[in-house]
């Protein structure tokens, strides 16, 4: 059973919500959709699974661009509800038609949903049956729906309606690049569901809603057409649905553009009905007859339009008319108008070594939000791709919470409990010498600074910090100097005091141990120095889960290279899989902040910033960039954004 | 804001230009005068609507933390009307309209224009760009559960007051205290004090030392007193409303008296 189906604005207002289904919903899963899905431009993804005490919710959801509405559809994940992604197709289709911005309320949809609820259910009731004569065909129509559905640019369907070879290529990539999402969720992943079957009727309209590259006329009619074979198959199975309802569909489903509209609206009248009494009379037969009836059907259709298509072409290259549809805005987006635009943007984030994956994920948001959409007047595609990717750029580099950590330092300087930083990282990145230098920006606000060499397994690393907290002590009086020229007070007496137990003991004890000693003498920060570790090494991510367990520090910054480019998506997603997964606790702490280091080196390369807030969700917290103590700095997320854009 | 106006501006008469260059060859002259004609009218009407935005300041910009309702006082001062709630917007919520408790008034009353930007933290960007425009902003206070949001509220607001353009523009700010239907809610003078409290503390870090520090573009109240609203350039005030059972009678005098009718 559905759960619940909704219907909002992008600007937050509910239209529509299914009463009858009334149960309310557990927790909150529309807000946590939007939050942290949408959000943070996951709105590719073909699902998004909710768990809260009671309740383990599947969303699904598409957008309605041009009008700014989302429909969503909750339901209970153990149900593999087949009919969803047509019954949202079909509730979006309904409900555009008599959608006003000025309305807020839409008592008369109620209907109108239980009969389309009706029609899908008895559709995918039908599928099932047929399923089980022609099993592999369904399932490979399965497989091509939900991938054209959500998957955005990936859907390379371009070929005719029988391309679904090298479907299965695209699928693993597809799989493959879900799996990034899975991880630091935290157990409300995306789901790479792939629902069998379904697909005779979607997955044909998919396709040709998907195929930029036929003429919208013919589009329509191949639209028109999947209509007629959805009313017929509703119609074998439920047979008190009226009659009139084919003429009425006939209306809906074609949204082609008012022009084509005017010319075709007979013969396509005229092609469905044919259509509809072939595959009638085909009852009993398996779906992949039926298949094969409308598409050689569709070919014949194609030539016989190839002349009036050719006559329109040459009409709409005049020059007036193209002026008057750059002046008076396009025709709506569809997905293969944007495909160049965002391959060249992808490439272009590539270039500037964002992770690969993480470009592709870009764009399919962004294409997931422009799809559908009119264009604007002047304006043109590539222009507009760019301003919804730069928007997109914007909102994932934003820290979506206060990355103000004096405030949190004087926060906790008022519980009298010392502030406690962990640094974690790979080998060689620069842990201890970033610790330095956010040791002494913490100083030179007037905090006490304790740090705690952690790091008892590479030998070197408690007097490398030793030399650290020496030279800063040094840095901080000839500092020191001209500031009693300035100020009335000296800062004679500051010193780093630095914890230390040796080698070889347990580095969670010794950070424990740290703590409590920063308390006694009044220290208001404690950062922690940990040994650098791949992400692979279970036995240390191991060592690193208990010690941030044990000592619940306010702060787990990682500190990243900017130079790494994919591998900063596999290290911080296995950073934060291990945090999670080898935690003793249920609620385990992941990584809060990044410091990212090496960023004088990179020039214009700085995707690794992007890669890495996308894939964790922490905020770029500091930004090393250079040899000296001062060389810390803010991320700037305007300069960062144009650079990536460049 | 202007720069990118004209850079966009720019774009656009280049585009038109190499289109014209490559129709001049195929089409008669009459038509080449006809484009010309609504290529520079069309330029004209832009510019004309573009200045006519940006002479008088009509907008009051709703902001607020997500969850402390603006979304819904925003379908209240346009409609006043129930309807089935709300989820968190993706979206700026726009409009100029005369306010519903108005309509009914005689003569001609000036519409107001209303924005509604969204609390989450990912979308504050956004807010920037209403600034400009911005007669009057009302900060949405959620004052049932204040408390476990009153550092981020805080934050925010800080964030809006040291605004430069809100500094220098001295836009007067309305700090709205939502929710007060519930009787568990907090008055509005404990959320001020609150609030106060909080700014008090976030000037102390908020003073940038080094590029590491998060940097505001003005500093607030008087260096060394404890900071109070009244200490700001612009007019900074408390009121309390219910979004939801529609009292908002404080919020549209405020609208009245930044937007006149
Ligand atoms: N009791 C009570 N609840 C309210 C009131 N106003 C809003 N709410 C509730 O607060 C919740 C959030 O309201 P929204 O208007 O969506 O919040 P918002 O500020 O727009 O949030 P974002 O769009 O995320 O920034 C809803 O569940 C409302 O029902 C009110 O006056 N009283
Ligand atoms: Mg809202």
């Amino acid at each position: 059973m559905l759960e619940q189906l909704l219907i909002f604005t992008r600007g937050g207002l509910i239209l529509w919500t299914c009463k009858e289904l009334g149960n309310a919903l557990k927790g909150s899963p529309i807000d946590t959709l939007i939050r942290s899905c949408l959000l943070e431009e996951r709105s590719g993804a073909a699902s998004y699974n909710y768990d809260a005490p009671g309740a383990a919710y599947t969303l699904k959801w598409t957008f309605h661009n041009d009008l700014g509405l989302v429909f969503v559809a909750v339901y209970q994940r153990i149900l593999h509800l087949l009919y969803v992604d047509d019954l949202l197709a079909m509730v979006k289709r309904e409900f555009s038609e008599i959608y006003d911005p000025k309305r807020t309320l839409y008592h008369d949809f109620d209907d109108v949903f239980q009969q389309l609820r009706k029609e899908a259910e008895a559709r995918a009731e039908e599928m099932k049956k047929s399923k089980q004569v022609s099993q592999p065909i369904s399932n490979n129509m399965g497989k091509k729906q939900g991938q054209v559905q959500k998957s955005g640019i990936q859907g390379g369907n371009k070929k005719k309606s029988s391309g679904e070879s090298g479907n299965d290529g695209e699928d693993g990539e597809n799989l493959k690049g879900r799996k990034i999402e899975n991880g630091h969720t935290n157990g409300k992943n995306f789901a790479a569901d792939r629902l069998p079957s379904m697909g005779n009727v979607n997955g044909k309209e998919n396709v040709s809603s998907n195929n930029g590259a036929f003429d919208v006329n013919k589009l329509q009619k191949l639209r028109a057409k999947g209509s007629k074979k959805v009313d017929t198959v509703t119609n074998k199975s439920s047979k008190e649905e009226p009659k009139k309802k084919v003429t009425k569909k006939n209306r809906v489903w074609d949204d082609s553009p008012k022009e084509s509209k005017l010319d075709f609206t007979d013969p396509v009248g005229e092609n469905g009905d044919e259509n509809m009494v072939v595959v009638a009379a085909d009852e009993g037969e398996s779906m992949m007859d039926k298949d094969e009836i409308v598409s050689s059907d569709s070919e014949t259709e194609e030539e016989e339009d190839a002349g009036k298509d050719s006559k329109i072409e040459t009409k709409k290259k005049g020059w007036f008319s193209s002026m008057f549809e750059s002046i008076a805005g396009k025709a709506n987006l569809e997905k293969a108008d944007l495909e160049p635009a965002l391959k060249a943007l992808k490439d272009r984030l590539m270039t500037k070594n964002v992770a690969e994956e993480i470009a592709e994920k870009l764009c399919e948001s962004v294409a997931a939000s422009l799809e559908g959409k009119k264009l604007a007047s002047f304006t043109r595609i590539s222009s507009t791709v760019q301003a919804a990717m730069e928007e997109a750029l914007v909102r994932i580099l934003t820290p979506r919470r206060s990355i103000d950590i004096l405030r949190d330092v004087h926060a906790a300087k008022e519980q009298r409990k010392p502030y406690v930083v962990v640094f974690v990282g790979v080998n060689g990145v620069g842990k201890s010498t970033n610790l330095a230098k956010v040791a002494y920006w913490l100083q030179q606000h007037d905090i006490k600074v304790m740090m705690a060499a952690c790091d008892t397994f590479r030998s070197g690393a408690v007097e490398q910090l030793r030399t650290h907290a020496r030279r800063l002590q040094s840095h901080v009086r000839s500092g020191g100097i001209s500031l009693v020229k300035n100020c009335a007070f000296t800062v004679e007496f500051i010193e780093i005091p630095i914890f230390e137990k040796g080698y070889e003991k347990d580095p969670a004890i010794v950070a424990k141990e740290a703590i409590q000693e920063a308390t006694r003498n009044g220290s208001d920060v404690v950062l922690v120095d940990t040994a650098g570790r791949m992400q692979d090494n279970e036995p240390l991510m191991r060592a690193l889960s208990k010690l941030i367990y044990l000592n619940s520090p306010d702060l787990v910054l990682f500190v990243g290279e900017a130079l790494v480019g994919n591998d900063a998506v596999d290290q911080l997603m296995k950073f934060n899989q291990k945090l999670a997964d080898l935690s003793p606790s249920t609620n385990p702490r992941l990584i809060d902040g990044i410091l990212l280091t090496k960023f004088d080196t990179i020039d214009d390369k700085v995707g690794a910033a992007l890669s890495m807030v996308y894939v964790s969700g922490a905020p770029v917290m500091f930004v090393g960039c250079g040899q000296s103590y001062t060389d810390l700095k803010k991320l700037n997320v305007k300069s960062i954004v144009k650079t990536l854009l460049k | 804001m202007e720069k990118d106006g004209f850079e966009q501006l720019k774009h656009q008469v280049e585009e038109w230009v190499r289109e014209a260059e490559k129709l001049v060859h195929q089409i008669p002259q009459t038509q080449l005068y006809a484009a010309i004609g609504v290529v520079l009218l069309t330029i004209f009407f832009f510019l004309l609507v573009r200045l006519f935005k940006r002479a008088k300041p009509n907008t009051i910009v709703l902001t607020g933390l997500s969850g402390s309702g603006k979304t819904v006082i925003f379908y209240q001062l346009r409609d006043g009307s129930s309807h089935q709630g709300t989820v968190t917007s993706m979206e700026p919520n726009e409009g100029t309209f005369v306010l519903h408790s108005e309509i009914n008034k005689k003569g001609k009353i000036k519409p107001v224009h209303i924005v509604d930007v969204p609390g989450h933290s990912r979308l504050r960007p956004k807010l920037d760009e209403f600034f400009p425009q911005a007669a009057g902003i009302v900060f949405v206070v959620d004052a049932l559960e204040f408390l476990p949001n009153c550092r981020a509220a805080s934050e925010y607001l800080y964030d809006i007051l040291t605004k430069a353009i809100v500094v220098r523009k001295k836009i007067p700010v309305l700090i709205l205290c939502n929710k007060v239907d519930k009787v568990t809610a907090h008055t509005k003078e404990f959320i001020r004090k609150q609030l106060e409290k909080e700014i008090d503390k976030l000037r102390a870090s908020r003073t940038a030392v080094s590029e590491a520090d998060v940097a505001n573009e003005y500093s607030l109240g008087v260096p060394g007193e404890v900071f109070a609203f009244s200490q700001c350039q612009n007019k900074v005030t408390v009121a309390d409303a219910s979004g939801l059972t529609g009292e908002i009678s404080q919020l549209e005098q405020f609208v009245r008296e930044h937007v006149k009718a």
